[in-house]
């Protein structure tokens, strides 16, 4: 007669032993056709055209089937699931999308192969070089650009024509113009320039647009931070300045594309920094800014030139491990080719990679604002191409906050950056 | 005590108050998305389980409640058996250095995560472990323990010695006394102590966080800090999932109180 | 106590040795995983701090004190540091004496006690993470409740620098002052009735029983408290890191966040096992200096 501590015992066990079983079951997917998996974000947009283009690769070839996985939506979940996958040796993806500033990580951590054997150099030639470039490491290649990206001045094309202003070119104009028109229009809730301050890899990147906007950089060739402190510095002020002198409200240091697209979309703001896909959406049959939307270059402060934007976008890469390379690199190539870049700028509010569809007249029927994007998209600058950038970035994005919120000082944000750069530089052994 | 009944009410009236937050998250999984943003009322205009639907049906909360409640069961047997032993052994068995043995435990109960987080995420990469659970287990187990063995060891000193010689000169053995006559008397104390091992699992974050990646293995802390949201933060569906992860708490706290409220005393008050 | 035996010196040493034996067998296992889980790595990162590590790229040279020579001019580190005190003061501070109102509240509590338990350890009970979230949604500009009974002022609490990390101080408070205020209670509990009635006899009542009978016997389990919730308060994580990453701007960027962004974001593990190590000696004299103070109230009571 076992005592009821026994029983209790024997009892509990057996439901571990039952749940244990219910964690591990998870068994590997049976044999049967080649099977690639393909690992993307959910493509957003009136419709989806990545089932289409891969129920017509599989139509190509026979005998093999594509899946697709949603990947999160935050990009730097996206990274850590990436990382910690591909480090743990294994990972249960064949071709992957990557945000362009991942490439050269993950070349110098050898998870995704080398393209250069299978791409011709004529292909590479039909994309953006803002676009190949970023995918190239050591003169090879490992990553075919999938779509594009480029920072834009949203502006309300109605407010500034019943001023009587054209787009501003410089900073300072521009906040002319902000206080211009709330002070006619005379609406406490409509805000001037909106952009993304918040610390994230957004918010890196205005500070990036604006440092190249007066003439300067984050880190030069050698990997010296800040070589121009004295405009780096001029940089953060006048981004603080905006936030300072009104013409952005405060709110601006914890928005992201998100939370400041929105206010635009609805008309309450004069200027938007933004990515392409936002047209789309005020083009919408309900939007409240439908047809009162233009775009222009970003503007230039004292040193810099105008229209100095980052340019960004996906890449696809095959990872190093998949158990079918040449079929996966094929999959590469034809998701990134003329006809699946036309499915996608077709169906999503995605901009191609290859110059030549921003002539294509079937594509521009459908939206008009291709011819005027490509100017842009030439003008515009890849972040810093080097495997270490995301950890530059992230090393470097509380000091911008700083200066953002108004805790620190440009120049002491400048220095502190520079002494966090070289502690990271001294870790990589550079 | 005079004017109690009044007075009393006050106090759980204050209470509640207290635990308003709660209500208040348990208010927002009911209400609709319209009325969440912005705020217009207090109380919803209806009420509506889609929330519930979307967390239950679309999300990856059921797995990672079913992560979280593996985990938790089997890392609080773990600790709980492995330190029930342990304290058996500390408090009645002339082991040479336990003295210092126990001191090194209570030092360990103040040991930071965030130290040990880095070699056991390398230590779990090595292992191949990252990703399952018995990674968590394990590491639950081991945060536990120093605690577990402690309170334990309080509880057993407290048998009087006179019971296991009664049974010692019955003939049975140390083995025989510990499973007849200790484990069904310290069982009381070795459920509160199971209660806060338990909810220290349940509640993991830092580790869960760090050694897992794929979204099919997230405990449930994990699945609610990343829970997605896609253009805006679904701020009902947050609630609903925030609700379905306090379950266990509430359940423990509502009907466990006597043996919880033990546990944290006797992890206190014990000198 | 023992009964008298005959000649028992070859039988005692031999049950002696038994018994070692097996005082021995039971204690491995669990030595065993606390030994692997929690003493090696406490070890191993001291070890891991002393070297430039970045297994992303295979990085992994010795470093000497490099890390911790740079801790000591980086204005980070700094900031986390001033952030971290001022986090555990304040809250700390605010548990106790909330906590002790809330105990001698509920020490006349006649009904409805369990009800008051459960209400109180709620809040303490939960997960942080869902702590975390609820005290966003709390403290949402637009939809948070706390602005709507301001009426409707759209105060950022969680975006302004100077308000983000007293609304982090509020929301830990809220989540650990019942432990606080359970401690205390029990104690009061213990405290007989007559105690109070002679001091009534007295002439002392309120305010002066309070300090006469109250205090002195609350405090060690007060002090007992405060140690808990001191190093809980140096190690905590979950809070800030969910409500608000340690922003905005590093205003409530205490030293576990940072040793988290450097270790998991720029993936510096030799740099942020650094950082871990000294929080582990901030915690680790943090609770000698707090046990050498109750033992010395002890000693003096």
């Amino acid at each position: 007669m076992a005592p009821r501590p026994a029983r209790a015992a024997l009892l509990v066990a057996g439901l571990l032993l039952a749940l244990l079983a219910a964690g591990c079951g998870q068994g590997p997917s049976g044999a049967g056709p080649i099977t690639l998996v393909f690992k993307h974000a959910k493509i957003l947009g009136p419709a989806d055209p990545v089932p289409g283009l891969l129920r017509r690769f599989e139509a190509e070839h026979p005998g093999v089937r594509v899946h697709s996985e949603a990947l999160t939506w935050s990009s730097d979940e996206q990274h850590q699931f990436y990382v910690i996958n591909l480090e743990g040796g294994s990972p249960p993806f064949d071709v992957m999308m990557l945000d362009v500033i991942w490439v050269p990580e993950f070349a110098r951590a050898g998870w995704i192969l080398d393209l250069t054997a299978q791409v011709p150099p004529a292909e590479c030639d039909a994309h953006f070089a803002s676009a190949i470039e970023p995918a190239t490491q050591d003169g090879r290649l490992w990553a075919l650009p999938w779509f594009m990206n480029v920072g834009l001045l949203y502006y309300r094309k109605d407010l500034l024509a019943k001023y009587g202003l054209a787009p501003p070119e410089t900073y300072d104009e521009l906040a002319r113009q902000v206080r211009l028109i709330q002070a006619g229009e005379r609406d406490p809730r409509l805000d001037g320039y909106l952009w993304q301050g918040k610390q994230y890899e957004g918010g890196m990147v205005n500070v990036l647009e604006a440092l190249w906007a007066n003439g300067t950089r984050v880190i030069d060739e050698r990997g010296r931070p800040f070589p121009e402190p004295e405009r780096a510095r001029e940089a953060l002020a006048a981004l603080r300045g905006l936030i300072e002198s009104g013409v952005s409200p405060p709110w601006v240091t914890a928005a992201d594309e998100e939370l400041t697209r929105r206010p635009f979309g609805d008309g309450r703001a004069i200027f938007l920094r933004g990515w392409p896909y936002a047209l789309d959406l005020f083009e919408l049959p309900d939007s409240r800014v439908r047809q009162r939307v233009g775009v222009a270059p970003m503007p230039r402060l004292a040193h810099g030139p105008v229209g100095a934007a980052s340019t960004g976008g996906a890449h696809l890469a095959v990872s190093a491990r998949t158990r079918h390379p040449a079929l996966a690199v094929e999959l590469v190539r034809f998701l990134t080719s003329d006809v699946a870049q036309r499915a996608m700028t077709e169906g999503a509010a995605l901009r191609p990679s290859r110059p030549a569809l921003y002539h294509d007249a079937q594509l521009i029927a459908r939206d008009p604002t291709l011819p005027a994007l490509l100017p842009l998209i030439l003008r515009g600058h890849p972040r810093p191409i080097t495997p270490y950038y995301l950890m530059l970035s992230t090393t470097l994005q509380p000091e911008f906050s700083a200066v953002l919120v108004g805790r620190k000082s440009p120049a002491r944000a400048v220095q502190d950056g520079i002494a966090q750069v070289r502690h990271l530089e001294q870790a990589l052994g550079r | 005590m005079r004017g109690g009944r009044l007075r009393d009410a006050l106090v759980l009236a204050a209470l509640a108050l207290y635990a308003a937050p709660f209500f208040w998250q348990a208010l927002t999984s009911v209400r609709p998305d319209a009325e969440l943003l912005p705020l217009a009322s207090l109380l919803p205009g209806r009420l509506t389980a889609v929330h519930y639907e979307v967390v239950l049906a679309k999300s990856l909360m059921p797995r990672a409640l079913l992560n979280s409640l593996g985990v938790a069961l089997i890392s609080t047997a773990l600790a709980v058996g492995l330190g029930a032993l342990a304290g058996y052994a500390l408090v009645r068995l002339p082991v040479p250095g336990r003295g210092p043995i126990l001191l090194a435990m209570i030092a360990a109960t103040a040991f930071p995560q965030i130290a040990t987080v880095s070699p056991l995420y390398l230590l779990m990469r090595t292992l191949g472990l990252r990703d399952t659970w018995l990674a968590l287990i394990l590491a639950n187990a081991s945060f536990a323990l120093p605690l577990v063995i402690w309170l334990l060891a309080g509880f057993i000193r407290e048998i009087p010695r006179a019971l296991e010689e009664a049974a010692a000169t019955d003939g049975a053995d140390r083995m025989a006394t510990l499973y007849w006559v200790i484990l069904p008397l310290v069982a009381p104390g070795a459920a509160s102590a199971a209660l806060l091992a338990f909810l220290f699992s349940w509640n993991e974050f830092l580790f869960a966080y760090s050694f897992t990646a794929t979204e099919a293995s997230r405990t449930v802390p994990v699945a609610l800090a990343l829970f997605p949201g896609v253009f805006e933060v679904p701020w009902g569906d947050i609630a609903a999932a925030s609700l379905l992860a306090s379950l266990p708490p509430v359940l423990i706290v509502v009907g466990f109180q006597r043996y919880l409220v033990r546990g944290l005393l006797a992890g206190a008050l014990r000198e | 106590m023992a009964s008298p035996r005959c000649d028992t010196s070859s039988r005692r040493s031999a049950a002696d040795v038994a018994d070692r034996r097996l005082g021995w067998l039971l204690l491995a296992p669990a030595l065993l995983l606390l030994g692997g889980l929690t003493v090696y790595p406490a070890i191993w990162v001291i070890w891991l701090s002393l070297q430039y590590r970045v297994p992303v790229f295979g990085i992994a040279r010795w470093a000497g004190a490099a890390h911790y020579a740079f801790l000591t001019v980086d204005s980070r580190f700094w900031n986390a540091a001033g952030v971290t005190a001022l986090f555990t003061v304040a809250s700390v501070a605010l548990e106790s004496i909330l906590g002790l109102a809330m105990a001698l509240a509920l020490r006349g509590q006649q009904r409805g006690r369990r009800v008051a338990v459960a209400l109180l350890l709620l809040a303490w009970a939960l997960p942080s993470v869902v702590t975390a979230k609820m005290f966003e949604w709390l403290y949402h500009p637009s939809g948070g409740l706390v602005n709507f009974l301001l009426g409707g002022r759209a105060v950022n609490w969680l975006g302004d620098p100077a308000l983000a990390l007293p609304s982090l101080v509020l929301a830990d408070v809220w989540r650990t002052t019942p432990f606080v205020a359970l401690l205390c209670y029990a104690r009061l509990l213990t405290i007989p009735a007559e105690l109070y009635e002679a001091a009534e006899v007295d002439g002392a009542a309120g305010v002066q029983a309070f300090a006469r009978i109250t205090w002195p016997l609350v405090r060690p389990i007060l002090l007992v408290a405060l140690l808990f919730r001191t190093l809980d308060a140096l190690r905590a994580f979950d809070i800030m890191f969910v409500l608000t990453g340690g922003g905005p701007a590093g205003s409530t960027e205490t030293l576990t966040v940072y040793a988290y962004r450097a270790l998991f974001q720029t993936l510096q593990i030799g740099f942020g096992s650094a950082i871990g190590v000294v929080v582990f000696v901030l915690v680790m004299l943090v609770a000698w200096a707090y046990l050498r103070l109750i033992n010395r109230q002890e000693a003096a009571a």
